[in-house]
């Protein structure tokens, strides 16, 4: 799966390549203008970011942020799901005109398409009830943590807990959060897409953010040097994070503030 | 706030198994067709064609069909020219069952015994008349199994085509299993769905090999 993600990823650094040489200097904005649609790549897969409900329907703070895009341009919406191996094609090839997807900010990735202000945090922290008290990794000491084998946070969290952390691991996100669920951990440590979907199957247990493993917030991605359309979507984020909206998604879907977003 | 009911995952998962038959009709019939046409072609003597058709079969056999709809899709779009998830995925589906239908019809061809063509054309039969009264009925019964392996393999083959934006069924199961964390339960159906849609193929299979009597040549 692993080398069929880096072909992928090649692939399309060499798709653009080959567009770059062909690029035109007309903007994606004017053609999402004239037909009145502008076509969003979204995750499906994702939770709570971009997830299905029983009728199949996307719903999420990806989609949530598309709609909030069209209407402040004043379009129509067509929601198009991606996965990562293929949203930044989508993009290049113009079968999308924006990528709402998780998306993080990286070196690789900004050679080949531009990347508008951050929208929303993505990140993986440690979680316990309201009750625990944690302020900091030497609160950790003694306690019993969930982690997934192997994932990011567990890298990451051998890092920075002390030794006497008692820390439990699990061979999946499931099994992970179903444990700390029934009560087996006092913590978990986890990405947030995951303490949203715990707190949306037990909206009773009072589960909190407690601290930062690492931050990669996410980004809307547009075509690399569609200036035009990158500066109207950052006028509609920026506004949106001045009027509270963006905060207001964070804690519907993340039930965490924004934070500091970069810009 | 989104439950999911077994009703729910099942009904979801059915919805979706629509368009995995529905790629897998166009794989049959666009393969099937153009894999006849390149079967019939290098018979005929045409040496040009023979390479041709040799190379093609070369191409789409030793390329995945990943990369075949991925490129068909995005890669065709880099020129200008706009191709639809639907045009892609029909092009490469065809391009790469008719790529296997033909080298698999070509060895049961090749397996009737040479005499059956010097006989047939001793008798002066034309060619489409050796083709159609001698050659094929007799490569038919060596075709049934192989055939319907291959045809079974495209059903399952369909669900790539969630790479260009087909929410078909394994895709359809990957978005449920991920909202409902129940992941033993969803791929537990998406694989029975499977089951249910290739074993009749395999059933109709056994009853046509019944009925030409295929262990008896």
């Amino acid at each position: 799966m692993l080398s069929k993600r880096h072909f992928l990823f090649a692939l399309s650094l060499s798709l653009a390549t080959a567009a770059m040489g062909s690029a035109h200097a007309q903007s994606g904005l004017d053609d999402i203008m004239k037909a009145k649609l502008v076509k969003v790549g979204i995750p499906t897969d994702y939770p709570p970011y971009g997830f299905v409900g029983p009728d199949l329907k996307p719903m999420g703070l990806d989609i949530d942020i598309a709609n909030l895009i069209a209407e402040k341009m004043g379009v129509k919406m067509e929601l198009v799901p991606v996965v990562s191996a293929n949203r930044i094609p989508y993009l290049q090839t113009k079968k999308v005109d924006l990528v709402v997807s998780t998306l993080g900010r990286n070196e690789e990735r900004m050679k080949v398409i531009d990347f508008s202000v951050a929208y929303a945090p993505f990140y993986q922290g440690v979680f316990a009830m309201k009750s625990t008290a944690i302020k900091s990794f030497d609160d950790l000491a003694g306690k019993s943590v969930a982690v997934t084998r192997g994932a990011m946070e567990d890298e990451m969290l051998a890092k920075v807990a002390p030794p006497t952390t008692d820390v439990k691991r699990f061979e999946d996100q499931a099994a992970t959060t179903a444990a700390f669920a029934a009560g087996q951990t006092q913590v978990i440590a986890t990405s947030v897409s995951n303490i949203g979907v715990l707190s949306q199957r037990n909206p009773s247990l009072p589960v909190e953010y407690k601290l930062l493993l690492r931050d990669s917030p996410c980004f809307v991605g547009i075509l690399k040097g569609d200036d035009a359309l990158r500066t109207k979507v950052n006028d509609i984020l920026l506004a949106a994070k001045a009027d509270g909206t963006l905060e207001k998604l964070s804690q519907k879907w993340l039930k965490r503030s924004t934070g500091d977003l970069p810009l | 706030m989104v439950d999911f009911t077994l009703w729910d995952i099942v009904r979801n998962l059915l919805l979706a198994a629509r368009w995995t038959v529905i790629l897998s009709v166009i794989a049959f019939i666009g393969g099937g067709l153009a894999g006849l046409i390149l079967l019939v072609l290098p018979l005929t003597g045409n040496r040009v064609a023979e390479l041709a058709i040799g190379g093609y079969v070369q191409v789409f056999q030793g390329t995945p069909l990943l990369m075949q709809l991925f490129l068909l899709y995005f890669g065709i779009a880099l020129f200008g020219v706009d191709t639809s998830a639907w045009t892609a995925a029909c092009a490469a589906l065809t391009l790469y069952s008719s790529a296997y239908l033909t080298e698999i019809w070509r060895g049961c061809v090749a397996s009737i015994p040479r005499g059956q063509w010097e006989a047939s054309s001793s008798l002066a039969l034309s060619f489409g008349q050796q083709l159609g009264h001698v050659i094929l009925p007799q490569a038919l019964k060596v075709a049934v199994p192989p055939t319907v392996g291959f045809l079974v393999q495209v059903i399952k083959g369909t669900a790539l085509a969630s790479v260009i934006g087909f929410v078909e069924l394994t895709k359809a199961g990957g978005m449920i299993a991920n909202v409902t964390y129940q992941p033993m339960l969803v791929y537990g159906c998406v694989a029975l769905i499977y089951f249910a849609l290739c074993f009749p193929i395999s059933l109709y299979a056994g009853s046509l090999e019944r009925k030409l009597n295929v262990g008896r040549r």
